[in-house]
């Protein structure tokens, strides 16, 4: 049977033109709200009639929610940087970047349908994604804010590590499905410690090696943090083994104490969390505005338009959730809140109906990262944890971020297609008998 | 797998949870104090668009900050900018009001009625505030006297060293007639002294008034005495003094090793001997009562009902024989000390201070006032009238004779030391004696003794409010009559019709005649 969910596409897309249509009047912006809206409503219901084409059994519940989340995102980044100086382009570049990632979803569901084939390649992702990583090691990158996070090919730059990341994990799901017996069953004892054999380990190992060399060099705690947890997660799921989460965050303390001390940058993101009022007007500056903006929300926000949160700087990317929930209030943030948990919810659904190990832990892996990045992104601009650069998936601006999104909910897509191929023939084939 | 999977569903489900609950926390609980904190400059970037409310001092008359309406240069909307034409002068009270740094004073603490943000009291209030209008403020009247402030502010800015605070009260009402702290500062200019006022060693952005910590010296003998009355010690109970109190554990000298031999009670107040109260306090009083009874006075509170953030003064862990008369650990603030003369003063009952005379909305409506209540009974009126009798003879007999007018005065001096430089000079003090309508405290760091700097900072004040006595309470009795609007021919109108009956300027004329109809229809009837 085809999956629906033209309502709650609609819907999604509603809400959204009602947020460009109030900027018409608070912002007294005339017309480019609604050609933002218009464009932005064009190119994700063409993508959500695509998709209902070329995969009918998908769970396409994804696509609404991939269209809420960016939506409210364009109407919050056209609303910060209009007629601001210096970041006037930034809705328009965003918009771009949105039709890209429709495009990179829609190819992601057109060649990819048979994703099984990637596991095939599995050590050529894990390849790839040390290569993406150690291009902003190589002259074509740079820094920015005093994290070398970027790349420049030519007139297109990127964050390599937002691409790594999903390489990663296809090659952590090919890799531990193939394993994941002989890594739950214990090899040696040593001292009434169970160790899990080497052999097997030692890429998990490495992975989480880089993860380190992450933070050191490109000074980006964000990824670091994801690249150590979210292979630790799959390892988990794998396995069934709590002891592997036990060790991993003991190895994460331990590892973030001695970062703590060794590293300026780690300290100055823990300094500002725990008393931003020492330094109110340089290191605690940003997340106090942040605060401020928030708690200036209250129950209900300010209303779109009427915040002040601009000035918080860099608002646009990793704070765009402060603006939100100044504006939109402590209901409208939940709600959003609310939403990006549905995404998951699906993501998990997938990863449990999926038919075989690699296909589970590829959904569950790339739908791990997506809750543990909106998790450590909103948790630290609310500063419930100490703030790591992190993008807020489909609502931040950022190209790559918005790009390498895409591709989650793609792959997911095509996950959901096979078990729901499945479900079909075994239903068909039991409607016959 | 799915049953790991699931569980970790959970996990991020919890975490969700947590960040809801957490927002929560800075959205709804944490709100009002973040919006009121001093860092926060969001309050002070939306007054930029709708007026704030005016302040005015006590007579309804002078203005002490206003909003100043600056046509944009772009054609769009007109911003506001904050304008305080009496300067410093009340710049410890007002506080300022920044882009940039945020908030103090008044300014922050009544903010909400300032910025017309409070709940809409009127019925155009409600209209702006639904139809998400610019919003004029509400304006706030002071209870501060315009001459008393002037007069105390010249009284501490002459003196030798220049720093200091003097604090004014009813002691019947509650009602502060001056504050003061000097050094200060230009509230006009703030964006551009603020590095320098931050760096200043003069510290002109600290209120003295309720935020300085200064040892009380001598003056703090008044609470010491209130508690041996308390205890059963009469003025005219005797004691001998050697210039030396020693007990095992306590050595008390006096001020310039004076000797003074047998005196009574109420002559060692007069005379201020330290060993006397030492002796006092550790062989009568007792630790307890001296805690309890500065605590009613008003030690260790930080009177979360006064628009000022107030620090607490503190007796502090020490030598009781010390803290009797005011060192060691024992800090008071200024304000503090007011409030130990008004005590006194009004028979032994604390008011709770109030800066807030009241608040009205722009077209003038009472939107409310404030109105004197008990903070504390401290002392049976009859032990405050012998305290207070004490007192006169401190004035008439003792080391305040500088302070001897035509009608009687009731006051203590204290010579605080401290350990750096010159002691802290102390003078509170009320009047008239007999039937007290000012208590002040005055106190001038390092001014020396008590009746060199402070005794005449704080008489300048008093002298001041007694020459305009006798034409500043029908002054204020005016000021009553005024509160109620009254119509063109003079009749005081009801409250109900208090309602303002203006119509909306740019109405179609039709509708305007209806509207006038309507009116005279219900005035006819």
């Amino acid at each position: 049977m085809t999956q629906r969910a033209t309502l709650p596409m609609l819907l999604a897309i509603s809400i959204c033109l009602v947020g460009f249509s109030t900027l018409i009047f608070v912002q007294e912006a005339t017309s480019p709200p609604l050609i933002y809206g218009a464009y932005y409503a064009g190119t994700l219901f063409g993508l959500y009639l695509a998709v209902r084409v070329l995969l009918p059994n998908s769970d396409v519940l994804i696509l609404p929610i991939v269209t809420m989340l960016t939506g409210v995102g364009l109407v919050m980044i056209f609303r910060l940087t209009y007629d601001v100086e210096g970041v006037e382009g930034l809705a328009i570049t965003q918009a771009v970047w949105i039709l890209v990632g429709s495009a990179a979803l829609f190819l992601t569901v057109l060649f990819f349908r048979d994703y099984e084939r990637l596991f095939g390649y599995k050590y050529l992702f894990a390849f790839l994604a040390m290569v993406l990583i150690c291009l902003t090691f190589t002259p074509l990158g740079y820094e920015v804010n005093g994290a070398r996070l970027w790349v420049a090919l030519g007139p297109v730059s990127f964050q390599p590590s937002e691409f790594a990341r999903i390489a990663l994990i296809i090659f952590f799901a090919g890799y531990l499905a193939e394993v994941r017996d002989l890594l739950a069953a214990t090899s040696r004892t040593f001292m009434g410690i169970q160790f899990p054999n080497l052999k097997y380990f030692g890429p998990v190992a490495l992975v989480w090696a880089a993860s380190l060399a992450l933070l050191v060099f490109e000074k980006d705690l964000g990824s670091s943090l994801l690249f150590f947890v979210v292979p630790l997660l799959m390892l988990y799921a794998a396995t069934g083994r709590v002891a592997y989460v036990l060790a991993g965050f003991l190895m994460f303390a331990v590892g973030s104490t001695i970062a703590y001390f060794v590293f300026g940058h780690v300290r100055v993101r823990v300094v500002a969390w725990l008393d931003p009022w020492r330094d109110p007007d340089g290191m605690g500056f940003q997340i106090l505005q942040s605060i401020f903006n928030v708690a200036d929300g209250g129950l209900t926000g300010t209303g779109l338009g009427a915040g002040f949160a601009q000035t918080i700087p860099e608002v646009q990317t990793d704070f765009i959730f402060s603006a939100i929930a100044s504006e939109l209030g402590l209901l409208g943030a939940s709600a959003l809140l609310l939403t990006f948990l549905v995404f998951v919810y699906r993501g998990i659904k997938i990863a449990m109906v999926a038919r075989d190990a690699a296909s589970k832990l590829l959904a569950f892996g790339l739908t791990a990262m997506f809750a543990i990045q909106t998790i450590t992104i909103v948790g630290g601009v609310i500063r419930a944890i100490p703030l790591t650069g992190v993008t807020l998936p489909f609502v931040s601006y950022g190209g790559s971020s918005v790009v390498g999104n895409f591709i989650i909910a793609g792959l997911l897509l095509v996950i959901s297609e096979k078990s729901g191929q499945n479900e079909r023939r075994v239903g068909s084939e039991e409607g016959n008998s | 797998m799915n049953r790991h999977l699931r569980r970790t569903f959970y996990l991020f489900a919890l975490g969700f949870v947590a960040l809801v609950a957490v927002l929560a926390y800075w959205q709804v609980y944490a709100r009002e104090s973040l919006a009121n904190n001093p860092e926060n400059s969001l309050q002070t970037r939306r007054a930029l668009e709708a007026p704030r409310g005016t302040i005015f001092a006590a007579n309804g008359e002078t203005v002490l900050a206003r909003s100043e309406e600056q046509p944009s240069e772009t054609g769009g909307n007109s911003t506001y900018s904050r304008v305080y034409p009496e300067g410093p002068l009340y710049a410890g009270i007002v506080g300022y009001w920044s882009t940039r740094y945020g908030a103090t004073g008044i300014e922050i603490a009544e903010n909400a009625n300032l910025s017309g943000t409070a709940d809409p009291s009127t019925l155009d209030e409600l209209i702006n505030q639904v139809s998400g209008g610019p919003q004029p403020g509400n304006n706030v009247t002071l209870t501060i006297n315009d001459e008393l402030q002037r007069a105390a502010y010249n009284a501490v800015a002459s003196s030798e060293t220049g720093r200091g605070s003097i604090v004014a009260m009813d002691p019947q009402t509650g009602e502060i007639l001056a504050l003061v702290s000097y050094p200060s500062y230009d509230p006009n200019n703030i964006d551009e002294v603020f590095d320098e006022l931050i760096n200043d060693p003069a510290e002109p952005l600290l209120n003295r008034a309720t935020q300085g910590l200064y040892p009380p010296g001598s003056v703090f003998k008044v609470v010491t005495a209130a508690a041996a009355l308390k205890d059963g010690v009469r003025p005219t109970d005797m004691f001998t003094d050697t210039g030396v109190f020693e007990r095992p554990g306590y050595t008390v000298v006096n001020y310039d090793d004076g000797v003074y031999g047998a005196v009574n009670f109420a002559r060692a107040l007069e005379l201020s001997i330290n060993t006397i109260f030492a002796q006092v306090t550790v062989d009568e009083i007792g630790a307890e009562l001296l805690y309890e009874t500065a605590g009613d006075f008003g030690y260790g509170s930080s009177y979360e009902d006064f628009v000022l953030p107030v620090t607490p003064s503190q007796l502090g862990q020490g030598d009781i024989a010390q803290l009797a008369f005011g060192q060691d650990s024992n800090v008071s603030n200024v304000f503090e000390m007011a409030q130990v003369a008004a005590t006194i003063a009004n028979g032994g009952t604390a008011m709770e201070p109030h800066l807030i005379r009241e608040v009205r909305s722009p077209d003038g409506v009472i939107i409310d006032r404030t109105q004197p209540q008990v903070r504390e009974e401290v002392l049976d009126e009859q032990l405050a009238d012998t305290l207070q009798d004490m007192m006169v003879g401190v004035v008439d007999e003792g080391s305040a004779n500088l302070a001897q007018r035509s009608v009687e005065i009731a006051g203590k001096t204290g010579t605080a030391e401290t350990p750096s430089g010159d002691p802290h000079s102390w003078f509170i003090a009320s009047a008239p004696a007999d039937e007290p309508q000012i208590a002040v405290a005055a106190m001038i760091e390092n001014g020396g003794d008590g009746e060199a700097a402070g005794l005449p900072a704080a008489m300048a004040v008093i002298d001041t409010y007694l020459d305009l006595d006798g034409n500043a309470q029908p002054q204020m009795e005016d000021q009553l009559q005024q509160d109620l609007p009254t119509d063109p021919q003079g009749i005081p109108q009801g409250l109900e019709e208090n309602f303002p009956q203006q119509l909306p300027q740019d109405l179609p004329p039709e509708i305007q005649q209806s509207f006038e109809q309507f009116f005279q229809q219900g005035g006819a009837g």
